[in-house]
């Protein structure tokens, strides 16, 4: 696994933040937006030109999604000891994703849209492939290569896409994951739509304001049981699903129909029941609208939940990197035997009662739950056991 | 891997209703745009709020979307370019001001798709692949793995661009389009590196079952590479891996008129089409993303007529029936694949 976000830049650091409910959001530093000292984000601290510098890629394309997705690409394929020859093999897959790719680049892409002459050297970086396009160069990843975007549940559906390739033997390894990195564009987007708080995060409360833009990127290497008799095993992935709330473009039913369908479908995958799942890692995004909807369809389908909490309180939310990120928290809480609280609660939704996790707590974990659900409906669960 | 059972497509030719591949309508300043239909069975409220990619997207859909598809499958490169640009655009011009979220909406990528669940009320699969040129492409290996999952579905599969004034003009700058303004007659006898700018959107019900299909696709593969000696290496060992039941009578090769390709293309020509019949495409459709949609549309209608329009043609081999058609799409280059559809 890899992963870089606001509260860390490996998963040790990632790890140990989350234990000592370290909060990474805060005041917008690495570029100038009219919001930086009005909306609090959950910003990775270091400069593109830093990350440039640890990972050697100086290439004059390259944005800062992909700088992102390559630190946790390359965390991920070390602890996976994946070496260049594996790499290298038709059966190795790479399968990313992200919604803002190199429009990160708002600038650079106004001028280069609106220009006749003399463009910038960002013009082939700027689409959602350009990210996969440039690790797979990397890395020489020669399997199945694929970009999804699927709004916030993007990284989700990629976990479940590489790991439906293992399974009808069209790849022997994947890697997986997702990216997003700040931009004016997301900003100004989630601005217009009156769902960015000014205020840090509090997902699940009754006076929540909303949610807060963070960036980040996790990959994680999915091979099958058999394949990695000898190597250290995080979790396994048991259960997945992607339904569509068909409801409205940018907010979810009141009765939570995508949500229900997408967790239930994973506990079909998984041959779980509701009362197997000893923890949900929740989309908990902060808005009024998610998360309502989200413990409606959490008590449609569990009557009373889990323990359950969103670590968006931690580190914003991250887009099409959320279910990417998440899934290792979720297999880190797994591996240690820990759960991670939802930080800044109060007060529980009126009509709803539900209390997340308050506490760090120590507890054995057997099946965590973790829901990535995005704009268009687009609905995503997945289930990690312990191996 | 699965059958196609219907098919539609919005593209700059005849090619939605009253459809007649004879006729290649002529470029635009090196652009070929969609023949957009009238939309009838999209509300006016809702048709006038949609950008251009929503919309054929959307509109190709709507006559498959009749069936029930268990599941919604789309590969765009860009999606909704158009209004993710005019979005772009008031960021800027208007320091980013408070601004209408119509725009942003409509330009994520996952709105077709998103569109499409929403008009028909489909709770089940939905997803947007934008892998640029292999978009499409992971959609059908997508579309694949799902009907290998449930084999009793039937899904939705599609792939849409649009050519926006930005995506033109960035495309433009990198060298992917001609200088020189051409009509796409032309498109394959002048010398010139890039090639002209098109979209278009096609739309497949697909499912496992053989009887009345139009088409089977029976493999795909994609690579990425530049290297001519892998792309040649491959191609092989993919005849090789899927020659049980004959091999193709039909190369449909995605030239596109940018001579800084034509080697690819020769090789693969050579390899593959000695003694068959070669066509190509993109005189009619342009070049774009997810131009192997509008190629396997094509050759659904090749297997389904027996007939190749004659501004297509390259080159006829021994036979003109045809029964299997191997695509080979390239695209700047870097991203290639093999597809093979038979009757």
């Amino acid at each position: 696994m890899g992963v870089i976000s606001a509260i860390g830049n490996s998963v040790a650091e990632n790890h140990v933040s989350l234990t000592q409910q370290k909060c990474g959001i805060g005041k917008l530093e690495q570029f100038p937006s009219k919001y930086a000292a009005t909306l609090p984000f959950g910003e990775v601290k270091i400069s593109n030109e830093l990350l440039k510098e640890k990972l050697r890629a100086y290439d004059a394309d390259v944005t800062r999604t992909t700088l992102l997705a390559l630190h946790a690409c390359k965390e991920a394929i070390d602890d996976a000891h994946l070496d260049p020859e594996i790499l290298s093999l038709y059966d190795t897959a790479l399968i990313g994703a992200t919604t803002v790719g190199g429009m990160c680049l708002t600038d650079e892409l106004y001028h280069d849209a609106n220009k006749d002459e003399g463009g910038s050297e960002y013009l082939l970086s700027y689409d959602c492939a350009s990210v996969n396009i440039y690790l797979q160069k990397y890395f020489s990843i020669n399997g199945v290569i694929n970009t999804i975007n699927t709004a916030c549940s993007s990284s989700a559906n990629s976990i479940m896409y590489g790991a439906r390739l293992i399974k009808q033997g069209l790849a022997k390894r994947a890697i997986v994951g997702g990216v997003d990195s700040l931009a004016k564009f997301t900003i100004n987007g989630f601005n217009a739509l009156h769902i960015l708080s000014d205020e840090i995060c509090t997902p699940f409360d009754q006076n929540r304001k909303g949610l807060n833009l963070g960036e980040g990127a996790a990959f994680l290497v999915l091979e099958k049981e058999e394949d990695c008799a000898t190597k250290k095993i995080y979790a396994e992935l048991t259960g997945y699903c992607n339904s569509n709330d068909a409801f409205h473009p940018s907010s979810l039913s009141d009765n939570g129909d995508g949500p229900y369908l997408a967790m239930k479908g994973a506990l079909d995958i998984a041959k779980l029941s509701p009362s197997d799942i000893s923890f949900i890692n929740a989309h908990g995004t902060g808005t009024e609208n998610n998360d309502l909807t989200e413990s409606q369809a959490m008590i449609r389908l569990f009557d009373t939940p889990p323990a359950f909490a969103s670590t968006k309180s931690n580190i914003g939310h991250t887009l099409g990197a959320a279910g990417a990120i998440e899934a290792v928290y979720s297999i880190l809480g797994i591996a240690n035997g820990e759960v991670y609280p939802n930080l800044h609660f109060k007060e529980p939704i009126e009509g709803k009662n539900l209390v997340p996790v308050l506490s760090y707590t120590k507890t054995a974990i057997q099946h965590v739950m973790s829901n990535s659900f995005g704009f268009g409906g687009n609905c995503s669960s997945l289930i990690f056991s312990k191996s | 891997m699965f059958y196609i059972h219907q098919i539609t497509c919005i593209s700059p030719q005849q090619t939605f209703s009253d459809i007649d591949l004879n006729i290649l309508n002529d470029v635009a300043d090196n652009k070929l745009k969609v023949i957009e239909p009238s939309y009838e069975g999209i509300p006016l409220n809702i048709l006038r709020r949609m950008g251009k990619a929503v919309r054929i997207g959307v509109g190709s859909a709507l006559p498959l979307i009749k069936q029930k598809p268990d599941g919604i499958i789309i590969g765009t490169a860009n999606g909704g370019m158009e209004d993710c640009i005019k979005f772009l655009n008031q960021i800027i011009d208007y320091n980013e001001g408070m601004l209408a979220p119509g725009n942003f909406v409509q330009s994520t990528t996952n709105a077709v798709a998103a569109q499409i669940g929403l008009m028909s009320r489909n709770t089940g699969y939905n997803i947007t692949h934008v892998h640029r040129a292999l978009a499409f492409e992971n959609a059908m290996l997508d579309a694949a793995m799902m009907l290998h999952e449930n084999p009793s579905a039937n899904y939705l599969l599609g792939g849409l661009d649009e050519i926006s004034a930005y995506n033109y003009n960035i495309d433009y700058l990198s060298g992917a389009y001609k200088k020189e303004k051409i009509s796409n007659k032309d498109l394959f006898t002048i010398d010139s590196p890039g090639s002209i700018a098109g979209e278009g959107s096609a739309m497949f019900l697909v499912n496992k079952f053989s009887k009345n299909a139009i088409a089977e696709i029976e493999a795909l593969q994609t690579l990425h590479t530049d290297d001519i000696d892998v792309v040649k290496n491959q191609l092989q060992l993919f005849i090789e891996k899927n020659n049980a039941s004959g091999k193709p009578d039909l190369l449909l090769s995605g030239e596109n008129g940018d001579n800084r390709l034509t080697d690819y293309y020769t090789e693969i020509e050579n390899e593959v089409a000695k003694n068959i019949s070669v066509a190509r495409f993109k005189q009619m459709s342009g070049e774009y993303p997810t131009a192997s949609a509008y190629a396997v549309w094509l050759a659904c209608m090749i297997l389904k007529d027996q007939n190749i329009p004659a501004h297509a043609v390259k080159k006829i081999g021994e036979t003109k029936k045809y029964e299997r058609i191997f695509i080979y799409n390239n695209y700047k280059g870097t991203q290639h694949s093999f597809i093979l559809v038979s009757k």
